[in-house]
């Protein structure tokens, strides 16, 4: 085929985004540096100097922060496993790993507050087991969040991490063991370099997705905000829309910041990677 | 002096046994292959050696220790695979250096032995080259490098020459033995290749279904194979069921239906009560009809069914009283199909398998 007919065939999903992505962040960021008639940096410097605002972006980062590494915690052991069976099993496995992305998150957050509430499963195990004579508060804290989000995000770490370990040959493992490497250090040397790709790939999905969470917070959070909630209460129920759009390049800007550094890292960590 | 002995091995895949009840021995310098096709247990017999699984029975005992159980980080052997297993984020230098760095070797002491042994494989300044950057014989050859700069106790290769183009096939045998004879690595040496084999081993193990069927220096195999699976796996082609046999002055006579064939008696054909004789296709002749009539010793009527030029010979499958033979022979003018001819059987050339 001819390049022309090629690029062509990029048309219609160039246009689309460009239309619909491109130009309304174009404008969005450029809206948050003109206030009241003037160009301004007041957007930021209100946002930054507040320590309410500040704390809930902490808050947002470390809850996304944590939950990309339970996510790696839980998924890297599955995901090995996973990777090491036949093609056969591994599709089976692979579908019931994906199987709880087909729910809603809506209805998965209100099964994690049946089981977080004061009255809920665990409470009622914890006091009944005589661990604490009152319940613990879990939902409606930065925890239930981010319980909730790790199992949203699991799956998306498993398939990442899937797709690099089984593409890791076995022999590599036994040849580094052959070589006197203890498991351990076989799979710190070479398995894990290897699966960089797929641990970065999936990182960022999973902190992305985190960041820019809204129902699950919503729900499990009460009164905690994240960034994207407080982004919705400005916009819509104080109508500041000047306030939300910086808001919304804040989360912009953490995204790419994060990506970049991750992607460093990895390039460090694994200079042919 | 004996280094390495498997005893009474059997080895499981779930219900599937692959090994059976083996017994190997290896002398210390030697290099013994195990050939056979696939499935027969040489890949898993080699595996076993190397600590990648465990005998579900028996013994594995290395330079008098007891070494069953041994993990295979502990065995100090040298393993070359089939997909050379190079660590593709690696450079050349650091692939090689890995197993020294996994003894905590100084790291002035790696430099000096990585390079060395670069040189002895011939990839004297590629260090700083990665894997992906190598031709498939350079890939080789570091693979071999990295399994021989930690000095191993012994060597092991598994099918290291299969993914390599012909000539660097024959290239790299030479290579492999040079290299072994030089460090006098004791070496097991796996691969389906018979000419492979036999061209590089000081002893060749022939293996089927899990069982070792002839172990034997290459020249014995070729010329006296033990059964009539080493037979027909080294191209015996030709196979003739006798219903008797006597021996008398270094002769055995053969008698099959009305035909009788002599076979010279030496070590390798002698097997007492094998009523099995095979020939291979390049020994068999084929001459005009011989007007003599039946009954001359070592001698078969037939007609030719197909006749095939090969280049250097003709081959031509002969249709008898006692089965189809194949027969290689080099000649000006050709047998035509349907011609009947006479198929002799050298006496020297007919052996005797199980």
């Amino acid at each position: 085929m001819k390049k022309s007919v090629l690029y062509g065939l990029l048309l219609p999903g160039l246009l689309f985004l460009g239309i619909f992505m491109v130009i309304p962040i174009v404008l969005t960021i450029g809206s948050t540096f003109y206030h009241d008639g003037t160009l301004t940096l007041s957007g930021y410097t209100h946002f930054f100097g507040d320590s309410y605002f500040n704390q809930i972006l902490l808050t947002t980062v470390v809850v996304s922060l944590i939950t990309t590494l339970l996510c790696l915690a839980l998924g890297f052991p599955t995901a090995y496993y996973i990777s090491r069976k036949t093609a056969r099993s591994k599709g089976i496995l692979l579908a019931i790993a994906i199987f709880p992305l087909l729910t809603s998150p809506i209805v998965r957050s209100f099964s994690w507050m049946i089981i977080l509430g004061r009255k809920g499963l665990i409470n009622d195990a914890i006091v009944g087991l005589g661990l604490s004579d009152k319940p613990l508060d879990i939902l409606y804290t930065p925890t239930a969040i981010v319980i909730g989000l790790t199992h949203l995000f699991l799956p998306i770490m498993i398939i990442s991490l899937v797709g690099v370990l089984e593409n890791i040959d076995t022999d590599l493992v036994i040849a580094a063991q052959s070589l006197g490497a203890s498991r351990m250090s076989a799979f710190v040397r070479i398995v894990f370099p290897l699966a960089l790709p797929g641990i970065v790939i999936g990182a960022v999905l999973v902190f992305v997705g985190s960041l820019t969470a809204y129902t699950t917070p919503a729900l499990l959070g009460g009164k905690q905000r994240v960034i994207s909630t407080f982004l919705y209460q400005n916009a819509m129920t104080l109508n500041d829309w000047f306030l939300a759009s910086v808001i919304a390049v804040i989360m912009i800007a953490i995204t790419f910041i994060v990506v970049g550094l991750m992607n460093r890292a990895a390039r460090q960590l694994n200079p042919k990677g | 002096m004996t280094l390495l002995t498997l005893e009474s091995v059997s080895v499981a895949y779930g219900s599937q046994t692959i090994l059976k009840d083996l017994n190997l021995d290896v002398e210390k310098g030697q290099l013994l292959s195990l050939l056979g096709p696939s499935g027969c247990g040489k890949t898993t017999t080699l595996r076993l050696i190397a600590g990648f699984l465990e005998a579900k029975e028996g013994t594995f005992r290395f330079a008098g220790d007891d070494y069953t159980r041994k993990p295979v980080n502990k065995r100090n052997f040298g393993i070359v695979f089939q997909s050379y297993a190079l660590f593709p984020h690696m450079s050349v230098f650091d692939n090689v250096a890995f197993g020294l760095r996994m003894r905590k070797t100084k790291e002035t002491d790696v430099k000096s032995r990585v390079k060395r042994i670069l040189e002895v494989v011939s990839l004297g300044g590629f260090e700083t080259r990665f894997p992906k950057e190598l031709s498939g014989g350079q890939r080789q050859r570091v693979a071999i490098a990295r399994a021989l700069v930690i000095e191993p106790d012994l060597l092991l290769f598994d099918e290291p020459l299969s993914n390599l183009d012909a000539n660097l096939r024959s290239g790299m045998r030479v290579e492999i033995r040079r290299i072994q004879q030089e460090l006098g690595i004791t070496t097991l040496y796996v691969s389906h290749d018979q000419e492979e084999c036999f061209s590089i081993s000081d002893r060749v193990a022939v293996m089927n279904k899990g069982l070792i069927e002839q172990i034997d220096r290459p020249e014995t195999i070729f010329k006296y194979p033990a059964t009539e699976f080493v037979a027909r796996f080294i191209g015996f082609h030709n196979f003739l069921n006798f219903t008797e046999r006597a021996e008398s002055e270094g002769v055995i006579s053969l008698r099959a239906g009305e035909h009788l064939f002599t076979a010279v008696a030496n070590p390798g054909t002698t097997r007492p009560g094998a009523l099995k004789g095979a020939i291979r296709p390049d020994d068999l002749v084929v001459a005009a009809e011989d007007r003599s009539g039946p009954g001359v010793i070592g001698s078969l009527p037939g007609i030719v069914k197909v006749s095939t030029y090969l280049g250097r010979s003709y081959q031509y499958v002969v249709e008898t009283a006692l089965g189809n033979f194949t027969a290689n022979q080099e000649m000006e003018k050709p047998f035509y199909s349907g011609q009947s001819v006479t198929l002799r059987f050298p006496p020297d050339k007919l052996v005797l398998v199980d």
